[in-house]
């Protein structure tokens, strides 16, 4: 064959961008009224690039209140101490801002009352909002 | 005053003072082809001086205090740093440790933070950040 590049470059010219166009494909004239109009309905974020396994994946901690019997070995075991007691309701508070995400805590619980999500966008401009809180 | 320039193509300047390099190599992830974030004209500089954000990865060891001070007060007004990671927001693993001096908004009281929670966070997570400061940027321009 004479030109042994003309199928990739034909391949090349049809194909999608590996750019994964999150929050959006270009910068809009002004975030805020993206931001609006998103909550409006009429702009829409694309989606960040998926999870590879949805299993295994380690995102904000999950906390079922009901399940918890306030033995306290997830304090123990935290490697950042992102985890504090409280005394009187015998629950825990999780503090996802100095948690590393390493689920320790998951494995240790012996009524699987944590768990891990699958949520990880969690940039906000304090470090004690109710996200940012899990109790 | 501030120019109107500010609000878009927001540079940044990195600073680490005694991360681990998880977070460093993850806002390199965030310029790599797969997240691109030079499609917004976010960029990093290599002075503080150029800097509309500052990207701040680590807690503050004891030997970086005053270099990250004097890094910060070179950047120009509005001061606004990302706080990239656990240990930039409460110390993460190295918690209380004996050679830290606090976490960065103990520091530099009069800046407006924003806090990436993670170890590493995502990519993703890194350019909602930087969002939510253009997002700031915006507002204080028109006030």
């Amino acid at each position: 064959m004479m030109f042994p590049m003309f199928k990739q470059l034909i391949v090349q010219m049809f194909r999608k961008p590996f750019t994964n166009p999150f929050p959006a494909k270009y910068a809009p004239k002004s975030m805020k009224k993206f931001m609006e109009d998103v909550e409006k309905g009429k702009a829409k974020i694309n989606p960040p690039v998926e999870i590879p396994d949805e299993e295994t994946f380690r995102g904000r901690i999950l906390y079922d209140r009901d399940k918890c019997i306030g033995c306290q070995l997830c304090i123990k075991v935290c490697p950042s101490k992102a985890i504090e007691f409280k005394k009187e309701e015998k629950k825990i508070r999780i503090y996802i801002g100095r948690c590393i995400f390493c689920s320790q805590c998951n494995d240790i619980c012996p009524t699987n009352a944590l768990s891990m999500g699958n949520e990880f966008l969690l940039a906000s401009d304090s470090k004690v909002n109710d996200e940012l809180v899990v109790e | 005053m501030i120019p109107k320039a500010f609000k878009r193509s927001l540079w940044v300047f990195h600073v680490n003072s005694g991360s681990c390099n998880g977070c460093d190599i993850e806002i390199v992830a965030a310029l790599t082809p797969r997240y691109d974030v030079e499609r917004f004209g976010i960029k990093l500089v290599g002075s503080p001086r150029h800097a509309d954000v500052i990207a701040f990865t680590g807690p503050v060891t004891k030997d970086m205090e005053e270099k990250v001070k004097r890094v910060i007060a070179q950047a120009p007004e509005p001061k606004v740093i990302v706080v990239v990671g656990a240990c930039g927001i409460g110390g993460g693993v190295f918690h209380e440790s004996y050679h830290l001096s606090g976490p960065i908004d103990k520091l530099i009281p009069d800046a407006k933070f924003f806090y990436v929670p993670g170890c590493p966070p995502r990519p993703e997570a890194i350019i909602q950040a930087f969002a939510k400061a253009w997002e700031y940027l915006e507002e204080v321009e028109k006030k």
